[in-house]
């Protein structure tokens, strides 16, 4: 029998797996699907490509990709608006409790889902239950030949075979603004600094921040009445907010 | 000494001259064979050298082992998983479909022994040990074929709690975890079951055996001289066991169903996944038993005398239950997913039959369901061994199919319609079929190290076995022996 | 590092060090002239995990917009946009952002090569008989033996080659490429000169207006600048000070621009200006008034007959476009037809209808870059041919290439490949081994964009008038050489008139004199009173600009009285029409690069390969599935490529990608799929631009299958091979 005080307890972790800390708003309607973002991520990201065999049969590691249908016939065809897929740092994550080594666990202290790369011995169960299908996993070392490691991004770890991967929120980019403003004795500012797709979209369609912060422009934007989440009824609760178009 | 149908007649008219001959010549409970002559025969089939046609066999399975099982997975582990057929959205593939083939497959051995042991099913006697062996070498290919799905195999150890400085324990919220050390309970009490009922079979290897086997059989017997504590002991210990290990093995396929049933997924999210894992397994794992019984009693010497098509007989009724049993639970899940009406699962149900592999779900059934209903109803089809044994391999391969649409194929479709995907093997067969031959390999090897045939067990059947007469009519007795 | 530590390098690194320094904390320019140090003790260099700033200008394609590029210890890590140039605002395309895959690829030209023409191999050379190469060339010829034949991009050397060419006599540099060949940039500015009398390339405020019009006009994929003109279709759509706008694109192939509009009009091809006069006549006669003799000759209902567009249709969208701040845009492949210019004439002169001219939501002309006094377009196609004709006449002996590779982006109809048998010398200065370096008997290799100096005019995309800086964010990562500095010092070893045409240092130095006249002018984004404070502001904020914009607004007085032609193009024979269109992710040199190759295309999700986009219908009517290997033949060549079942395309129409079916050109993109351009005859319209739209082809099949990789799930897009029909 649940008492009331474990109801209570259950309603607290509820709200704070809704609630989160860092969370996006895309805006569909103004997305033209020109793959900036995807370019921009696998930049800072350091994802390897895969090559055309291995990204026809379905094992490209995007990060984040545009989804877009057709609804109706020629000549009334419609493109559906471009859907931005990347992980979205569910607030109760299904690709987490299925780990067996703890490779991809909640942050207590960023509210994000990470995957521990060095942890990770590539069950890919999290991949399989992940709702959104925004996992990657490394089905091969991708050779980058010389000298293209130069471009590596240091603040990111260069992931080997047998690893599972997936959108981090930039982290790095988190953490470094947030020792940038510890060491100035100050809280990290709304827009300080933004999520390597939100940074390159010429469409300014991906919004990132604290969804914590009220004043934020990004949670004010996710309070907005057209907001969707996707598969929200899951339970996952997920952090992003999207704007369909039209 | 030989054994076959030819003799037989002149062996009856021997020990035998008050008739009843159709008894004794059906069941082998009630055709004792002196005891010295009977373990000469199991030593015989063990002992006799080796023909040219073993030899060929064994020599085609190393082979294929060699290059199916350690070259392959050599390249696996080197390559990366990339050379498999996996992909997003099938992130399983052929890897676990065979992990959960061959632990279905290791099913059967533990059900034949422990549940016919419980409830005294007197048919078991003589096969018993080749079922068993079938759950430890089963398990083994399913270790190795879980062990090639991961993507880094040479971490492997990071999934047990071992002890360790950072305090690091596996994740018990995952059921990897929780299947992980099902299959590894299974697998540690799946051999001390086989090992127990060997024990006596040992010592009397040990008695007639000379030069290496004398000491292998020394060392494995340990010392069982068979006096009444020896016997009392070993007694209860299998009675302990027998009794265990049946929860152990409902866990085991029920956890290895809530591998797929906890999952988010369509199509996989079904709480009937459990029973409906354990009947599929049994199903496969009796087919597989049936199949092994037929060529144990084609190839081995004497062995037409302790497998006679009773035991096909007996088996293939258990088999048509099973079968009508995978039927209920089929139906049962397909039934409640179907109604649910969830846009996913519906999908999904119409992919797995109109899809480009919609054959692979009409196989499933005909193997499943009509192909045995149609033979097994059938006493006089279902005592001819060949046939019984087409009728189990076809199960097995129903029920490899199962597993395949089950992962792979339900993989396929997912909540993110943009990902679906086809998935098509590569180094899996290889991998495969090395698994399968490394399996028969071990059974051959097993032929030829350890009596296949539980012959005290046979014997002390036959004591308990008793013809009498009342009136006209003529009664089998079996008395209690314990 | 070599003893010889020249000026230029020292320039370099100081300005590199300095440039960063005054970026992050607010120096003044004053450091830029630190003491000369050894490399490793340069302090950002020592400090681990420290990254430096570098602001620099994208070299991808000739828009000019700003960089920031991220460095640590020398290398180059990150791109993003510069957020105060006014062109991008701190955004990239995708080609910006893989513009690092360029910097570090592992096909560059490493050292200057001498080959045999089209042979592959080569043997290096040193840079001191390299440069006595040029000068050889340049003194042993007749000053109009001796051609340029340069890119889009840089404008520096662009004007450095200018300025030779005036102080010595040879011909005067041309350039030329793909891009500006599709957007048909000659038929612009000539329908812009036409109508309001002045030749330049219009700018459509789309951010500005209620209503769009395109008519084939792709601004979100490749036209003109599609980061600043993205930020317009932004403006249209948000709905923060006024309604949500509204695009109507009118094209027979679904671009991605048509796949964000809200009505996709498919269009017969070709009678885009019948439908535009008939949309102006209808909305003027929804007006009631005087029909104005642009638009009173055409019969709507012939229009609607001929284009295949319903009257209702038409009617409707004239009533909406008379009834708000609307805006036609002309551009795409109708501008390449034979009545490309009557097109782009029609469509113009649609603006007079809401009379947006020179208003917001409207028509302007673009405004001059800083140090440009007139427009200057690249040259159309049909002054390439007159070019390639002139090579092939053996009329130039020596020719340069820079930034260009004509033998893959010119069609092959004007065959350059060919024409090269008639010069001379060929030198090349590709960073890359293109196809075009592949036939050149020397390669001098320019440093890569990240690598150099230089400035980049903004043709269009912004408001106010930009000179975008580039200056190296790493140091050269091989034994290249900047062009600017090869062509000064050869032109010492040559002597004479050349000797004293060029009267600067290096690079450095000529860039500076460039600089100088805008330190004359007012309202700068910045000002200093001696060159070298202007020049380090110049690098530091990545260039410089006017704080005010000067969108000109055109004169309009005549546009209505202009006899304006609705007639139909001619087309070359075949069956169906080819729709040629930019790969807005590889265009003409994105294909070495291979992020970009794993890029899904916008509207069909296709990496790494070459596509023939059928209507799903014609597949049927054809018997050719999804990844059937056609071969699409027109009069003028054939190619194969793998049938893509494109459900938004005319049945009539056929498209295919333009940016792989490289021959050289690095591992990426070599033996990679097709070039649509080898189906293209050598028909200019009237302004002297390809009719590359006006192609019909056959197309026949090969029984082979060609997996095209893509991104998208064919059945889970499509429903195809699900069993049921997908909802």
């Amino acid at each position: 029998m649940a008492t009331v005080s474990d109801l209570k307890i259950t309603e607290l972790k509820l709200s704070e797996a809704e609630g989160g800390k860092w969370g996006m708003v895309i805006d569909q309607d103004i997305c033209t699907g020109c793959q900036a973002c995807v370019a921009a991520c696998a930049m800072e990201n350091n994802i390897p490509f895969v090559g055309d065999e291995d990204s026809g049969y379905g094992r490209s590691m995007h990060w984040i990709r545009i989804e877009r249908f057709w609804e109706g016939e020629y000549p009334e065809v419609k493109m559906t608006p471009n859907q931005p897929m990347l992980c979205q740092q569910c607030g109760s994550a299904t690709c987490e409790p299925v780990c067996p080594a703890f490779a991809t666990v909640h942050s207590q202290a960023e509210q994000l889902n990470l995957q521990v790369y060095n942890r990770c011995v590539g069950t890919r169960y999290c991949a399989n239950n992940c709702p959104y299908q925004v996992r990657s996993f490394n089905w091969r070392d991708y050779q980058r030949p010389e000298p293209l490691p130069n471009q590596f991004n240091p603040d990111v770890t260069v992931r080997r075979r047998g690893v599972m991967e997936k959108c981090t929120f930039c982290i790095q980019r988190i953490h470094k603004a947030q020792d940038k403003a510890k060491s100035e004795g100050r809280e990290v500012v709304d827009g300080e600094f933004t999520a390597a797709c939100a940074q390159a979209c010429p469409a300014n369609a991906i919004t990132f921040g604290r969804i914590d912060d009220p004043e934020s422009l990004v949670s004010q934007l996710s309070k907005q009445a057209h907001g969707v989440k996707h598969l929200e009824e899951l339970g996952t609760f997920p952090h992003i907010t999207y704007f369909k178009g039209g | 000494m030989t054994y076959d149908k030819k003799e037989k007649k002149v062996v009856h008219a021997e020990h035998h001259a008050h008739g009843d001959d159709h008894f004794r010549e059906k069941h082998l409970m009630l055709d004792p064979l002196p005891r010295g002559q009977m373990n000469d025969m199991v030593m015989e089939s063990m002992t006799e050298p080796p023909t040219w046609k073993f030899w060929l066999v064994f020599g085609i399975l190393s082979v294929i082992v060699a290059y199916g099982l350690f070259y392959s997975w050599a390249r696996l582990i080197i390559e990366g998983v990339g050379i498999a057929g996996v992909n997003r959205p099938s992130y399983w593939g052929i890897f676990l479909v065979n992990t959960v083939f061959w632990i279905g497959i290791s099913h059967a051995g533990t059900f034949i022994s422990a549940i016919l042991r419980v409830f005294r099913a007197e048919f078991r006697r003589p096969f018993t040990r080749a079922a068993e062996l079938m759950t430890t070498f089963g398990l083994v290919q399913a270790g190795f074929s879980i062990f090639m799905h991961l993507g880094r195999v040479w971490l492997f150890y990071w999934l047990l709690p071992y002890p360790n400085e950072r305090m690091l324990w596996p994740n018990m919220h995952s059921p990897l975890s929780w299947d992980l050390i099902a299959i590894t309970t299974y697998l540690l009490s799946s051999t001390m079951y086989l090992f127990l009922p060997l024990i006596p079979d040992l010592a009397m290897a040990r008695d007639k055996s000379t030069g290496w086997r004398k000491i292998f059989y020394r060392t494995l017997a340990l010392g069982f001289r068979g006096t009444e504590g020896e016997w009392a002991h070993l007694r209860n210990a299998m009675n302990i066991f027998a009794w265990a290990i049946i929860p152990v093995m409902f866990s085991v396929h029920t956890i290895v169903s809530w591998d797929f049933a906890a999952a988010t997924r369509p199509g996989w999210n079904s709480t009937i996944f459990g029973p409906y894992f354990i009947v599929g397994a049994l199903h496969s794992g009796m087919g597989a038993v049936i199949v092994v019984l037929a060529i144990i009693r084609a190839t081995m010497k004497n062995m037409k005398y302790f497998i006679r098509p009773e035991h096909f007989d007996a088996i293939g009724k258990l088999m048509l239950v099973i079968s009508m049993g995978w039927a209920y639970f089929f139906f049962n899940d397909y039934m409640v997913q179907w109604y649910g009406g969830d846009k996913w699962t519906k999908q999904l149900l119409h992919f797995h039959e109109g899809g480009p592999l919609g054959w692979m779900w009409f196989a499933m059934l005909i193997c499943n369901i009509a192909i045995p209903w149609a033979v097994l109803w059938n006493p006089k089809w279902r005592s001819i061994p060949w046939l019984v044994s087409m009728v189990g391999i076809f199960i097995n391969v129903g029920m490899w199919l199962e597993r395949y649409i089950i992962i792979p194929i339900s993989l396929t479709i997912n909540r993110m319609p943009f990902t679906w995907r086809m998935y098509t093997p590569g180094i899996e067969i290889p991998l495969g079929i090395g698994t399968l031959a490394f399996f028969c390999l071990l059974y051959m090897a097993a032929s030829k190290l350890i009596p296949l045939i539980p012959v005290w067990e046979v014997q002390e059947g036959q004591m308990a076995h008793k013809l009498t007469k009342y009136g006209r009519e003529t009664v089998v007795t079996v008395s209690e022996l314990e | 590092m070599s003893e010889q530590f020249s000026r230029r390098d020292f320039l370099k690194l100081a300005g590199v060090g300095a440039a960063t320094t005054a970026i992050l904390t607010g120096c003044g320019p004053a450091s830029r002239y630190v003491k000369r140090e050894p490399y490793m003790q340069m302090p950002e260099y020592n400090y681990n995990g420290q990254s430096t700033y570098y602001a620099t200008t994208c070299r991808e394609c000739a828009a000019g917009c700003g960089l920031v590029v991220r460095t640590i210890q020398g290398r180059a890590i990150k791109t993003e946009g510069n957020a105060s140039n006014p062109l991008n605002l701190g955004k990239t395309c995708a080609r910006g952002q893989a513009t690092l895959h360029g910097l570090y690829n592992p096909d560059r030209v490493t050292d200057p090569i001498k080959r045999a023409r089209g042979n592959t191999a080569y043997f290096n050379v040193d840079w001191d008989s390299a440069t006595q190469t040029v000068a050889d060339a340049l003194k042993n010829y007749k000053p109009e033996e001796i051609a340029f034949l340069m890119g889009t991009a840089p404008d520096h050397l662009f004007d450095f080659v200018s300025d030779l060419a005036a102080a010595t006599g040879i011909n005067a540099p041309v350039r030329f490429g793909a891009l500006s060949m599709f957007e048909a940039r000659a038929t612009l500015s000539k329908a812009a000169e036409n109508l309001f009398g002045k030749a330049g390339l219009p700018f459509f405020d789309i951010g500005g207006a209620q209503v769009v019009f395109s008519f084939g006009s792709n601004f979100l994929e490749t036209w003109l600048s599609p980061v600043s003109y993205t930020r317009g279709f932004v403006g249209l759509r948000e709905a923060k000070t006024k309604k949500r706008g509204y695009l109507v694109q009118f094209e027979s192939r679904m671009s991605q621009t048509g796949g964000k509009a809200d009505e996709w009009i498919p269009l017969k091809p070709g009678t885009e200006a019948l439908v535009a006069l008939a949309i102006g006549r209808l909305a003027l006669e929804s007006r009631g008034g005087a029909l104005p003799r642009a638009f009173a000759d055409v019969d709507p209902a012939d229009a609607a007959a001929k284009s295949g567009v319903s009257l209702e249709t038409l009617e409707r969208l004239a009533v909406m476009f008379a009834s708000t701040a609307s805006l036609a845009i002309p551009g795409g492949p109708s501008l390449g037809r034979s009545n490309g210019l009557a097109v782009a004439e029609a469509v113009l002169a649609l603006n007079a209808v809401p009379d947006n001219f020179g208003k917001p939501g409207g028509v302007y002309l673009s405004a001059l870059a800083p140090n440009e006094t007139e427009y200057h377009r690249p040259a159309s196609t049909q002054e390439m041919q007159e070019f390639v004709q002139k090579m092939a006449d053996g009329k130039f002996k020596v020719l340069f290439i820079h930034g260009v590779n004509p033998v893959f982006e010119l069609p092959r109809s004007i065959d350059f490949k060919a024409a090269l048998s008639g010069v001379e010398q060929v030198i090349s200065f590709a960073t890359f081994p293109d196809e075009t370096a592949l036939e050149a008997d020397y390669v001098f290799p320019d440093h890569h964009g990240l690598e150099s100096w230089g400035y980049q005019r903004v043709a269009t995309g912004s408001a106010q008038p930009v000179l975008s800086g580039a200056q190296p964010v790493v140091s050269p990562f091989y034994n290249t050489r900047a062009t600017i500095d090869v062509l000064l010092a050869a032109a010492q070893l040559a002597g004479g008139e050349f000797a004293t045409a060029m009267p600067f240092k290096d690079e450095v130095e000529f860039l500076h004199s460039k600089l100088v006249p805008l330190m004359e002018e007012t309202g700068g984004s910045f000002a200093a009173v001696d060159i070298n404070t202007f020049a380090a502001y110049f690098q530091q904020h990545g260039g410089w600009w006017k704080l005010a914009g000067a969108l000109e607004a055109p004169d309009t007085a005549d546009v209505l009285n202009h006899d304006l032609n609705g007639e139909e193009p001619e087309f070359a024979e075949g069956e169906f029409f080819l729709v040629p269109f930019v790969s807005p992710t590889l265009a003409e040199a994105g294909a070495n690069k291979p992020w970009l190759q794993e890029l899904p295309d916008p509207t069909t999700t296709v990496m790494w390969s070459t596509w023939v986009e059928i209507n799903p219908e014609t597949a049927h009517e054809l018997g050719v599935e999804n990844e059937d290997l056609v071969k699409i033949v027109s009069e003028f060549g054939e190619i194969e490529a793998a049938v893509y079942k494109y459900p938004a395309i005319r049945p009539d129409t056929i498209a295919v990608p333009f940016g792989q079916g490289h021959t050289a050109y690095g591992r990426y993109a070599e033996n990679r799929g097709a070039n649509p351009a080898d189906l293209f005859g050598s028909q200019m319209n009237e302004a002297g631009d390809l009719t590359f739209a006006g192609v019909k082809v056959k197309i026949e099949k090969t029984g082979k299958k060609l997996p095209i990789p893509r991104l998208e799930s064919i059945m889970g897009v499509y429903g195809e091979a699900l069993g049921k029909e997908h909802e």
